[in-house]
């Protein structure tokens, strides 16, 4: 199922949801500036929601959470269930599945997290997936953020499952194919007339030497660039050991930049 | 009226989630157990309000308790069949309050109460007070309300066993809803994006061929989401009650499909069957050689004995085509008595995967389980026609009564026939060179002209070789 918010606008307190998704190539850096996003964000006291929407990604373990069960597993679960006539038929899937995927919300104190999972088997989704966007979107408007860290590339623009995005992080590193699908992915948008409130660049894993060789590359995205990474030796060492993203200090180089970065965000909206 | 109450209460709260960290106490849910039950009783004394067990204030922060609501209900024209309607709303009347969260329901329910909440004064009582009004409000035959609310572990214990008993009664009847108890169909449209003129009529008797969606399913989404792709359908009149015939989805059909289909037979695979998404769980084929039906589900990675397997054939049928002989359906429509009636349901079916055979055993009328076939069985028309025999399937009386009708009136035309008294393999040998099967469509149209138009139904080719030749 890919995730679909329409028509949020107010959470349930009245206030505004803010919808903040992070895109970019494989490998450049997404899971690390959600994963800092979520850390600042979650010490503001507000209600935080993570949406792990990459199948292949890492964001649990980033933050520190396990997850037992994914949107993924749930779906399967119910089309077993339904297949083998388990479910009484007076009682019926919405509630079923309103009350899996509520189970599947990873709960802290600080945020919550909610994992997609893995994509489809065989057979047909139409119906659970219309459920399921509709659970999730109730779920979402419970929130003050959601932060959405989307699956590599381009499709979660051409399903328009990220069309409700308020802003869309596009992460790119000093490689010339990141780049390259940072600037697809505002070109695609454009094409699509998908328009988020904001589109910024954040530059990761770049070193004074080649800062401003870097810099100038991914200007050439036309994509306005919010901030800026540099390579991180502490981050390399955490991603060795398997350390969460989260635990890194408060004044260590990737989070100070990451709430600059924030605060920028938030200020200019 | 709910002056009393230390929160708000109203619709606008529906779809209140309480974080972990905002909560309260959490009540059932999947560390618990709890359940929520809607009686009618004779005996029922209006507006009042009972907590038994400890109170909102009598409970730690953070902790998990059990939870049982029973709600005694009176009134001149209740009756016992009315339960489970009432007890449906129970969710959304819970979730008016503000700083209550009620998710699912009957013994699978999960609440909390939020800090918010407490913080404000709210006890159970407030809750149980809300929804008698609630109640009263949106059932205006509810004359009398009384609930209860259980907190203590042996109290909802004994409250389960109650409620288990009373869901289970409610599930016979449920099981027992057939397309005459209703008056409203339900068409879903979900699926038009990829097959533009299929719309699924979904009936107590027949689910939605995906199998995801029965009718009561589609009841509470045409509630909850009205201009959504699930629509209510008249039943109104019936032209054929066996076939599954009726004007309003005729019409419906004709509606949605833009004119391509303006008849649908809703428990027949002849005539005018039910258009296929692509999505079906299965397929029910007509097997023109013994004149019965094989069933293929899509799990089923082999090949049928059409000489395809599940992917080709489920190709020609889907897209939102209405082929004769074809049928896409769901596994839940084959628990169903109505299953395909017209054709003959169960006595027809000559063919079916073993794993989905076992999965419906307790459907399938128990003199024919063992004479249908499955593909440890046999595979190829010869094989099952010689299973069928061996095993006395009724089909064999068909086969012969269509025989000497046939025989009588001296009509050569039947497929059956010729097949039936030949008594050999499908395939046809020509001066002993084999041929092999090279095509099998359920249509085919040949390009022509001159205000001709030629389809061939079911059409099998056969060729002693075939040469691919590049140009």
């Amino acid at each position: 199922m890919k995730l679909k918010l329409n028509y949020i606008i107010y959470t349930n307190n009245g206030e505004y949801l803010v919808i903040i998704a992070v895109s970019g190539k494989g490998g450049t850096g997404k899971t690390l500036l959600s994963s800092l996003l979520i850390k600042h964000l979650s010490e503001t006291g507000k209600d935080i929601l993570a949406i792990d929407a990459d199948p292949d990604s890492n964001l649990p373990e980033a933050l520190g959470v396990e997850v037992v069960k994914t949107v993924g597993d749930v779906r399967e679960e119910l089309k077993v269930d339904t297949a083998k006539g388990n479910i009484p038929k007076d009682m019926n899937k919405w509630d079923i599945l309103d009350y899996k995927i509520m189970e599947s919300v990873v709960e802290t104190p600080k945020f919550d997290l909610l994992v997609m999972g893995r994509p489809e088997g065989s057979g047909c989704y139409c119906a659970v997936n219309n459920m399921l966007r509709k659970i999730i979107e109730t779920i979402s408007s419970n929130y003050d953020y959601i932060v959405i860290d989307t699956e590599a590339g381009l499709e979660h623009l051409s399903r328009r499952t990220t069309q409700n995005v308020d802003i869309m992080l596009v992460v790119t590193d000093k490689s010339k194919r990141g780049i390259l699908t940072a600037q697809r992915i505002g070109e695609l948008s454009n094409e699509l007339d998908i328009s988020f409130k904001e589109m910024l660049l954040v530059v990761n894993r770049i070193t004074p030497d080649n800062k401003d060789l870097i810099l100038k590359k991914a200007q050439e995205t036309g994509i306005e660039i919010v901030g800026t990474i540099y390579e991180d030796g502490e981050v390399a060492e955490y991603d060795v050991e398997g350390k969460p993203l989260v635990e890194l200090s408060d004044d260590s180089n990737s989070v100070v930049a990451v709430s600059k970065i924030v605060t920028r965000i938030l200020n200019s909206n | 009226m709910f002056e009393d109450i230390p929160v708000d209460v109203s619709p606008m709260y529906e779809g209140e989630r309480i974080r972990s960290a905002n909560m309260f106490v959490e009540l059932a849910g999947p560390k618990s157990i709890g359940a929520e039950l809607v009686q009618v009783e004779d005996d029922v004394e209006d507006g009042k309000v009972e907590v038994i067990g400890p109170n909102l204030n009598e409970m730690k922060e953070g902790e998990i308790y059990p939870f049982g609501l029973l709600i005694e209900i009176k009134g001149e024209k209740l009756e016992k069949e009315l339960e489970g309607v009432i007890e449906r709303r129970t969710h959304e009347l819970c979730n008016y309050v503000k700083g209550f969260m009620h998710l699912n329901q009957r013994d699978q329910i999960w609440c909390r109460v939020s800090k918010e909440a407490k913080d404000a004064g709210f006890e159970l009582e407030h809750l149980g007070k809300s929804i008698s009004i609630l109640f009263k409000e949106e059932f205006p035959i509810i004359e009398a309300i009384t609930i209860k609310i259980f907190t203590n572990k042996e109290d909802v214990e004994t409250f389960l066993e109650k409620a288990n008993t009373a869901y289970e009664e409610r599930d016979a009847r449920a099981r027992e809803l057939s397309d005459e108890d209703v008056d409203v169909f339900y068409g879903c449209v979900m699926c038009q994006s990829f097959a533009p003129t299929h719309t699924c009529v979904v009936t107590p008797d027949r689910t939605a061929l995906c199998g995801a969606i029965n009718w009561f399913d589609c009841r509470a989404a045409a509630k909850m989401d009205p201009d959504g792709p699930i629509f209510e359908i008249e039943k109104g009149e019936v032209l054929d009650e066996i076939k599954g015939e009726y004007v309003n989805v005729n019409t419906i059909m004709t509606d949605r499909s833009q004119g391509t289909v303006d008849r649908v037979y809703l428990h027949s695979v002849f005539g005018y069957p039910h258009t296929s998404c692509g999505c079906f769980e299965a397929v029910a084929f007509y097997i023109p050689e013994l004149d019965g039906l094989g069933i293929v589900d899509r799990d089923f990675k082999g090949e049928t004995p059409l000489g395809i397997p599940f992917s080709a054939m489920a190709g020609q049928c889907s897209g939102g085509k209405q082929v004769e002989g074809f049928a896409g359906l769901s596994l839940e429509y084959m628990r169903s008595p109505k299953f395909l009636q017209a054709d003959g349901g169960y006595e027809r079916v000559i063919w079916l995967p073993k794993a989905i055979k076992d999965s419906l055993i307790d459907f399938i009328p128990a003199e024919l389980a063992e004479k249908i076939p499955t593909e440890e069985d046999a595979n190829s028309i010869k094989e099952i026609r010689k299973f069928l025999r061996e095993n006395n399937h009724p089909i064999m009386e068909r086969l012969k009564a269509a025989k000497e009708t046939i025989e009588e009136s001296e009509t050569t035309t039947e497929p059956v026939e010729e097949e039936y008294s030949a008594d050999m393999e499908a395939t046809p040998e020509i001066e002993g060179v084999p041929m092999a099967q090279v095509a099998y469509t359920p249509e085919l149209s040949l390009p022509s002209s001159g205000g001709m138009k030629i389809i061939f139904k079911n059409a099998k080719i056969y060729a002693e070789k075939v040469i691919i030749k590049r140009k």
